[in-house]
């Protein structure tokens, strides 16, 4: 099983703040749209949440809980989870669909989209 | 979500699992039909965090979804095979079975050890049928999962197939997780 850690480095936004913490966020920002059922959601969470240790302040990562925010989730038209939606500035600029459970991984996935 | 009677113990079960669903409706049917005041309470993992937490400090909502979990009244948890056996031995009509659980020849418990094992089988097999969001079968059930979609697939399926081995596609109809199928 996983080491989940009691430390959640992921905030979660919903509906109501996504639009304050997202699209008008400064910067590189990552959101996850996932649900807690989804196991892959699961096995990535590990990797996921050591990603965000290493990359704030700099970057900042949100989840989006589809089962909660399913609006949401039909607005950027998500076809499953986890996914992947970098932001900068408020715009869309990269998204990966089920990215293999691995911080190097990740970490080039959440990085890329923001490489100069 | 509270839970009105603290002395029983409560199943969490995977609402987004069809099997687990089954099972579930299966335990809540024989805690009722006796009046055994030792009945088992039965409700979902559901989406919050904090609000599991709050049934039990250690309660972690990602290790509820990847094992069964039953939150005991003294605080204590059981998981696995071992929560399954505390629900038998619940349940009016299983308790008598449910006590060779408990058979120890020197040291182990031949007969909790294969209700581990059937366990550990049934959780590995669920996405089999149908808990797509179950993740990646293990390597001794992806062939009969293939077959299984294969068969889909042929007969008219309703899911894409996913872009990665680490994505659970939604339903093509209703994507939200907790669209039920018919």
């Amino acid at each position: 099983m996983p080491g989940y850690k009691s430390i959640d480095r992921i905030r979660t936004v919903t509906a109501s703040t996504f639009d304050r913490l997202v699209l008008k966020g400064e910067g590189p920002i990552v959101v996850e749209f996932m649900s807690y059922g989804c196991a892959h959601c699961g096995v990535l969470e590990p990797d996921l949440q050591q990603v965000a240790e290493m990359v704030e302040p700099t970057e900042k990562i949100f989840r989006v809980n589809i089962a909660v925010d399913q609006e949401l989730a039909e607005s950027y038209e998500i076809q499953g989870t986890p996914t992947l939606i970098m932001f900068l500035d408020g715009a869309v600029v990269g998204r990966d669909e089920g990215p293999t459970p691995d911080v190097s991984n990740i970490l080039a996935v959440v990085k890329e989209p923001y490489a100069l | 979500m509270q839970i009105k009677d603290k002395s029983a113990p409560v199943l969490l079960f995977n609402d987004e699992c069809g099997v687990c669903r089954s099972i579930a409706n299966w335990v809540t049917k024989q805690a009722q039909a006796g009046s055994s005041a030792t009945s088992i309470v039965v409700r979902p993992i559901g989406q919050d965090p904090d609000e599991l937490r709050s049934l039990n400090q250690g309660l972690n909502i990602w290790e509820a979804y990847a094992t069964i979990h039953l939150l005991m009244p003294d605080g204590s948890m059981k998981l696995g095979g071992e929560a399954v056996a505390e629900v038998l031995r619940n349940l009016p009509g299983t308790e008598w079975f449910a006590s060779t659980f408990a058979i120890s020849v020197f040291g182990i418990r031949p007969f909790q050890a294969a209700l581990n094992l059937a366990y550990a089988i049934l959780a590995d097999v669920r996405p089999v049928f149908g808990c797509e969001s179950c993740g990646t079968p293990s390597w001794w059930v992806r062939p009969i999962r293939g077959a299984v979609k294969w068969t889909r697939t042929v007969f008219g399926g309703s899911h894409r197939s996913s872009p990665s081995r680490h994505f659970t596609s939604l339903p093509v109809k209703g994507r939200s997780p907790l669209a039920r199928p018919i």
